[in-house]
């Protein structure tokens, strides 16, 4: 149980117990309430402590002793009403003054407590006792005050009373009390004054304000949330399609593999040199432009690539355009060189790479690899805008076209006639890509190489941030 | 304090209800001492003037224990009753409807604080008494002497608090002796210098804990009487027989001492007696002799033309203690100057002879 009691309060008992030529006793009005604080922590489970509360608001002195009882300690109801009045119900203890007496509850106290707990109802009455010493030579007074609570067990009668704001305020916090505010006065000037700062709910004007900016801010984020959803989704897809691809340069490497061998046996027999060591570059150029990167966030691009093994290989850029953006910078993007339009609905056959010649994969294949190159110098520059709204069908049909390589692949693979073509057209144009496109390829190696990332992930970084 | 300080602080409204306190308080079995007020304190401002004390402490004997019990007046009210604050007996909470003089304390009556006082006193054996429950063994003793009317309304039980290291409950129980010291000749009791008030015998037996292992009895006597019995050392009861209980153990100090002072009384007709007897005999020779306590007698006496003082002295417990007899010569001189005497203590002698036999068998010895 704790108590407190307010300051001015305190000051006015105090000030009518000195000023009295004998013993002074009064009644404590005030309330209690009940506090119940519930604390949860890690280690163990949820406690409730219940804690009683006395506060003492206000105080009724009494004209003189024996006002309310008898000599017998009896206490007289008839009296006790005439005192209190319509404040009985306030009643939560009372007090006495005595000076130079001993801390502890006197005879005739004890009966009026007993007596009082049961005409008052109240079942914690408390009694405060005030007693005055001073020393012999009147240098030294001292108040001392006890609260008690006479109707608990012996051993715990004493409560300590709290004067809130007694001490040094500039350190502690103001406290304000809980005592209700019964002036006149102040109840005037409030209502004059109020409709300043009070809505007509009693609500304050500041606190509907703030609420309506913090709806707003949270009908914003709600929207970010699905955005947010729908680019997830988005990223998710485009992260199988790019694995399906992956798989597919695989195997087309593999393949590709397999007829170099042949053929260099082919040519070997025929004692034919052929420009391998150009092959190896444009393959790797050509691999290079092969591997897409999706636009991603630099998480997104820590999660998804893993570039094949192969030395050449790119490794992935932090801010890779999306395939999206890529095309669409394809057609708005000027080009170093040419820059072909590109469908988004196809994609060039790797091996077209390069190819002048090839109508549909050449230009393609150029502007991919321009596109690429374009794309990915366009990453470099802080042009890409992430809202550009993405193409699902683009997506789809990506994955298509490449399928329909692959399958057109496998028929070139298939058919020997379309093979020997294809093969020798491929070196066609790998060769005439050599020498075309020095530029792009050397562009596009030396975006390639992983050891000219750094500049470019840099850059690519800082467009992410 | 001294009475007369207390009496001169406190304030002028309340000097007759201290008054009769101070001076003629005494309640309670041990009323040697008077009640003793101490801590004269005041209840008005600091700046009051004169004597206006209204509150101090009153030391109230009991059951060999000393109450100290704070009282509480208002000196500006001095028609109001008092209140009382029991010091470490919190638990003390009297009845007011039992206190028939606070209930109509009347502040004219000089004698109302004694009064309430002693009605006070009372409830506090009362519940004393009810805490004499805890024990049913010390109950049954207090049941058994409440029984006997010779003890039962003689009597101060203070029931001790628990002994807080062992838990231990002890009580004291103080019990008047009603013995009849009124027959003790008054001479035995005249040497005392200080008014010896009434003649009492308190038995104080204290039990150190529940079951009555540890017993404790002391007999107090007031001064005239331990004077009259032979000093404190000449007095011994018997110690508290183990499994014993006070109906029979008191009875018996009882016994004991009235048979204590029956020997003194006889012994002091018997000295009358004997000094009677030899008077008749020696009449003549009878120099002086103790006239009051009959302890006393020397006579001249001459053998063959020698003169001689015999000096008779009777102990106190004569006749079962032999009268000591004192030659004296009156011619001699010791080397000291002293007149040379010589003790006899040995002559025959039955403490059953009476006086006249005595008389005549000591002209034996004379020769």
């Amino acid at each position: 149980m704790a108590a407190s009691i307010s300051g001015y309060t305190f000051s006015s008992v105090c000030y009518h117990s000195a000023n009295s030529n004998s013993d002074h006793e009064g009644f404590l009005l005030g309330e209690v309430r009940q506090e119940e604080t519930v604390s949860i922590s890690d280690t163990q489970i949820s406690t409730a402590e219940l804690l009683q509360v006395v506060e003492i608001h206000n105080h009724d002195p009494c004209a003189q002793l024996f006002s309310f009882y008898d000599y017998a300690g009896k206490v007289s109801e008839e009296n006790l009403n005439s005192i209190l009045k319509d404040r009985r119900k306030n009643v939560i203890g009372w007090y006495r003054f005595r000076r130079n007496t001993q801390q502890q509850m006197s005879f005739r106290e004890q009966i009026i407590h007993k007596q009082l707990t049961q005409l008052l109802g109240v079942p914690d009455l408390v009694f405060l006792l005030f007693s005055f010493i001073s020393t012999a030579n009147s240098s030294t007074h001292a108040l001392e005050y006890v609260l008690f609570r006479p109707n608990r067990s012996r051993y715990n009668q004493r409560i300590t009373l709290t004067i809130p704001n007694l001490g040094n305020t500039s350190q502690q916090e103001y406290k304000v009390s809980s005592v209700p505010n019964t002036s006149l006065n102040y109840a005037k000037v409030i209502k004059e004054h109020g409709a300043e700062f009070f809505d007509k709910d009693g609500v304050m004007k500041d606190i509907r304000t703030i609420f309506q900016v913090y709806s707003a801010l949270q009908d914003k984020v709600q929207a970010v949330c699905a955005e947010v959803e729908q680019s997830e989704r988005v990223k998710e897809k485009i992260q199988e399609d790019v694995n399906k691809l992956k798989q597919q340069i695989a195997l087309r490497k593999r393949k590709t593999e397999e007829e170099e061998r042949k053929l260099c046996e082919a040519q070997n027999a025929d004692s034919h040199s052929t420009p391998e060591e150009n092959t190896e570059p444009s393959e790797a150029s050509l691999l290079s432009r092969i591997t897409f990167h999706t636009p991603s966030a630099p998480e997104r691009s820590r999660i998804m690539f893993h570039t094949p093994s192969a030395p050449e290989r790119p490794s992935t850029s932090p801010n890779p355009p999306s395939y999206a953006d890529l095309l669409t910078q394809d057609d708005s993007l000027p080009s170093s060189s040419s820059s072909p339009p590109t469908s988004a609905a196809l994609l060039p056959r790797p091996q077209a790479v390069g190819s002048p010649g090839h109508p549909t994969p050449g230009p393609l294949g150029m502007g991919l690899g321009l596109g690429l190159s374009l794309g990915l110098s366009a990453s470099s520059n802080p042009v890409t805008t992430p809202s550009t709204p993405y193409l699902g069908n683009g997506d789809g049909s990506s994955s298509d076209s490449l399928d329909r390589q692959a399958a057109g692949q496998e028929d070139d693979d298939d058919d020997d006639d379309d093979d020997e073509d294809e093969d020798s057209s491929e070196y066609e144009n790998l060769v005439s890509e050599a020498t075309h496109l020095p530029m792009v390829t050397a562009s596009v190696l030396a975006q390639g190489r992983p050891a000219a990332l750094s500049p470019d992930g840099d850059a690519r970084g800082s467009q992410t941030t | 304090m001294s009475p007369e300080v207390a009496l001169h602080r406190i304030s002028p409204e309340l000097r007759p209800l201290l008054c009769s306190v101070v001076r003629n308080g005494r309640v309670g079995l041990d009323s040697t001492n008077c009640l003793r007020v101490t801590d004269l304190k005041t209840g008005c401002t600091s700046l009051t003037p004169g004597p206006c004390c209204d509150r101090f402490k009153l030391h109230i004997p009991y059951a060999g224990e000393t109450l100290k019990w704070d009282i509480i007046f208002n000196a500006r009210y001095p028609e109001l009753p008092p209140d009382f604050i029991f010091g470490e007996d919190a638990e003390f909470l009297p009845e007011p409807s039992e206190l028939p003089h606070l209930v109509q304390w009347d502040a004219g009556n000089p004698e109302c604080l004694l009064q309430l006082v002693k009605e006070l006193i009372q409830q506090y054996h009362h519940y004393q008494c009810q805490r004499l429950r805890e024990s049913s063994r010390l109950l049954f003793e207090y049941d058994s002497l409440l029984e006997d009317p010779d003890y039962g309304h003689n009597m101060e039980i203070y029931a001790g608090r628990k002994n807080s290291w062992t838990g231990e409950f002890s009580a004291r129980f103080l019990l008047k002796l009603p013995v009849d010291f009124s027959n003790i000749p008054v001479y035995l009791l005249k040497d005392t210098a200080l008014d010896p008030g009434e003649d009492v015998a308190l038995l104080s037996v204290s039990f150190e804990d529940a079951e009555a292992t540890q017993v404790f009895p002391k007999l107090y006597l007031s001064p005239s009487i331990e004077h009259a019995l032979g000093g404190s050392s000449a007095l011994h009861i018997p110690a508290f027989p183990s499994g014993g209980c006070l109906i029979d153990y008191v009875p018996q100090v009882c016994q004991l001492l009235t048979n204590k002072v029956q020997y003194v009384i006889q012994g002091y007709h018997k000295r009358r007696e004997y000094i009677a007897a030899f008077l008749s005999h020696f009449g003549m020779g009878v120099v002086e002799y103790d006239a009051e306590g009959f302890t006393k007698l020397t006579l001249l006496l001459m053998w063959k033309d020698f003169c001689f003082l015999v000096h008779v002295d009777l102990p106190l417990y004569f006749p079962r203690d032999q009268p000591t007899l004192t030659f004296q010569s009156v011619y001699h001189f010791t080397n000291s100057g002293q007149l040379y005497s010589q003790v006899q203590k040995s002559y025959p002698y039955s403490p059953r002879w009476d006086g006249n036999e005595m008389a005549k068998r000591a002209k034996n010895p004379f020769k």
